[in-house]
């Protein structure tokens, strides 16, 4: 029988914390910056996520798309796409919004350490890697070879100009965007985000890969890595879905045997790769 | 004496005739609300508060909506918030003593598994509140077309959970004491109670729907029949209406929405049931459902209560009520799809030897 004594949580109440700062990246994505109450660290770990509340306007699960290296304010990066994402998008600095969270598996940056790591980003896929990105940069003594990939539709679609600028500079980073229409002005790589896969030259044994991209992307991008013999243990990946509750409780996330809110969103790739729901 | 008689005999019992029972019902009433079996319509139950002890149904096959009703409210307000200056609060769960009365074995055993679908990982405050002081007395049931928990290992007397179990014999009932809180609440409740020494002996029931096997071989069929055309069969006939998940006494599965007051300033966070045999219900942001076919909805929902979570708690999730069968517009049936699944899983092995 259940110990009913022992101490319960109070999950659904969120926190009221304030909007610091807004930056609109494209048509349909903002960049928020927040800061929770009392200025208070979230204490994240990169590829979690938080559940974001307007009241009125319910609950959505948003990756946070910064770094906990960089001090107690963080940033979600979001896409107006339903009734509470749409909504944030008219919020300016200083408003308040609910927050839920730090909650999932993220990655373990400690885990890959002397590794090289190669990021594979495809679309909005790239804000909750930018979390881990940063962390590495910040942290570059770390780390082996730092390999940026990032796609999106098209030109007018890329996030973060200026971190990618930095990115360009670094030379200790390597990093190539490819878009899958170019506009006219557009002068670099055309193709979807598998087309720059094989032309890196990897030490596939000591290269970890993460990848983050639209459901359509996944089994494309694992096909170029086992191409390129990357072992499946050093592949991770993390995948969307609707996590309500955040908490593993509602179901709503929950793929053949696991609960994306509690198990993800960070995978290890052998964990997820027999599953038929998962990619 | 089989294990179950034994177990049976080892508790103190009296004999009592159904007019005691009301009594009973009457006696708990000064206690705590009691709630028990009522009929709801001409031929459905439904559990509500007792006014009065002779409401109440003593023998019925099963309620409509089970008894998480009363831990997980169908509808549940988990905040009330002021949009204009952003502040919530949230409302208090009492925690009260209830005593549930004339509560079925299957129906105990689905509350040990929402007690652990509750209590893992996060212990969630509002189920625990609302769970932690209830009491039960349990009562026996003679099992319809539809009831099947003997086959997930659920005797029509199996009494843990319980305080005070009724068992039904020709007279009228014997009382048994399970715990230590059952004995309590007798106290004062009959002059001249005296315990029956007689020897229990259960008639051997017959329920009409069997699964095949023995509960313990279910979880490894599952582990062989994910690919099964036995989906497919279920997913055509089936209207996804989600009724079996709803009523389904451990699904617990809820969908969370705000609502606003007319005054554009007042709302509520509010949960409700929800079900994964929904269209929607797997779908994420931009559209793209990962369960999008009745048969892939059809199969998580039976993986849900013969493996994913079995294989964590070692409990089936499915307790043989019946309700889903039972309830089914369309009349499919648990112990159908579950036979037909270990019938092509034994064609299968065939096939393999071969």
């Amino acid at each position: 029988m259940e110990n009913f004594a022992l101490p319960t949580e109070d999950l659904y109440s969120p926190e009221i914390a304030t909007i610091t700062r807004v930056e609109t990246l494209t048509e349909s994505e903002k960049r928020f910056e927040i800061r929770m109450p009392g200025e208070k660290a979230l204490n994240h770990k990169p590829g979690q996520f938080v559940e974001v509340s307007i009241f009125g306007f319910g609950e959505a699960p948003i990756s946070i798309c910064s770094s906990p290296t960089r001090g107690p304010l963080f940033e979600l990066t979001v896409r107006a796409t339903g009734r509470l994402t749409d909504k944030m998008h008219l919020l300016s600095e200083g408003s308040q919004i609910g927050i839920r969270g730090p909650f999932g598996n993220g990655f373990d940056p400690g885990a890959f350490k002397g590794k090289d790591i190669l990021f594979v980003c495809g679309g909005i896929g790239l804000a909750p890697l930018k979390s881990l990105i940063d962390y590495t940069l910040d942290r570059r003594e770390d780390f082996g070879r730092i390999i940026i990939l990032y796609g999106t539709r098209n030109p007018s679609e890329i996030l973060f100009p200026e971190e990618i600028k930095t990115w360009q500079s670094r030379k200790d980073v390597e990093f190539a965007i490819t878009v899958d229409q170019a506009s006219e002005e557009w002068q670099g790589n055309v193709g979807v985000i598998t087309t720059l896969i094989p032309g890196l030259e990897l030490d596939v044994k000591n290269t970890i890969v993460t990848v983050v991209g639209p459901p359509v992307m996944y089994k494309f991008v694992l096909m170029s890595l086992k191409g390129k013999r990357i072992p499946d243990e050093n592949i991770y990946l993390s995948l969307e879905r609707r996590m309500k509750c955040g908490v593993g409780k509602c179901g709503h996330c929950q793929i053949n045997d696991t609960y994306v809110c509690q198990d993800g969103p960070v995978y290890h790739y052998p964990r997820v790769k027999q599953l038929e729901e998962a990619i | 004496m089989n294990a179950l008689e034994e177990k049976l005999n080892r508790f103190v019992k009296y004999r009592i005739s159904e007019e005691d029972v009301r009594l009973l019902i009457d006696h708990l009433k000064q206690k705590a609300p009691v709630y028990a079996p009522h009929n709801s319509g001409e031929a459905s139950f439904s559990y509500e508060l007792v006014e009065k002890s002779t409401d109440v149904v003593l023998q019925y096959p099963r309620t409509m909506q089970p008894i998480k009703k009363f831990f997980l409210p169908p509808k549940e307000v988990l905040l009330n918030f002021n949009i204009k200056d952003n502040t919530y609060s949230k409302p208090e769960v009492p925690e009260e003593t209830r005593i549930f009365f004339g509560i079925h074995s299957y129906e105990m055993a689905s509350l040990k598994r929402l007690d652990y679908s509750f209590t893992q990982g996060h212990r969630e405050s509002n189920y625990i509140s609302r769970r932690k002081y209830a009491i039960f007395v349990g009562i026996s049931y003679e099992p319809d077309e539809s009831h099947f928990s003997k086959s997930v290992g659920i005797d029509v007397e199996e009494t843990e959970g319980f305080d005070l179990f009724l068992l039904k014999n020709d007279t009228g009932y014997f009382l048994l004491e399970i715990t230590e809180t059952g004995k309590k609440l007798l106290d004062g409740y009959k002059e001249n109670l005296v315990p029956d020494r007689e020897e229990l002996k259960l008639e051997p029931l017959r329920f009409k729907s069997k699964i095949k096997y023995h509960h313990n071989r279910l979880p490894s069929v599952f582990d062989h029949v994910y690919k099964s055309k036995v989906w497919e069969k279920y997913a055509e006939i089936c209207v996804g209406c989600g009724t079996c998940n709803l009523l389904c006494s451990t699904c617990y599965c809820f969908d969370i929405r705000d609502e606003v007051e007319l005054d554009a300033e007042h709302g509520s966070r509010t949960r409700y049931w929800d079900g994964c045999m929904l269209n929607t219900f797997a779908e994420v942001a931009g559209g793209e459902n990962f369960r999008g076919s009745l048969a892939r909805r059809t199969r998580h929902r039976l993986y849900r209560k013969f493996r994913y979570i079995t294989a964590k708690s070692e409990m089936l999730h499915c307790v043989g009520c019946g309700r889903c069968s039972h309830y089914c517009p369309v009349g499919i049936s648990m112990t159908d799809i579950v036979n037909d699944l270990i019938a092509d899983h034994e064609e299968k092995q065939k096939r393999e030897k071969i």
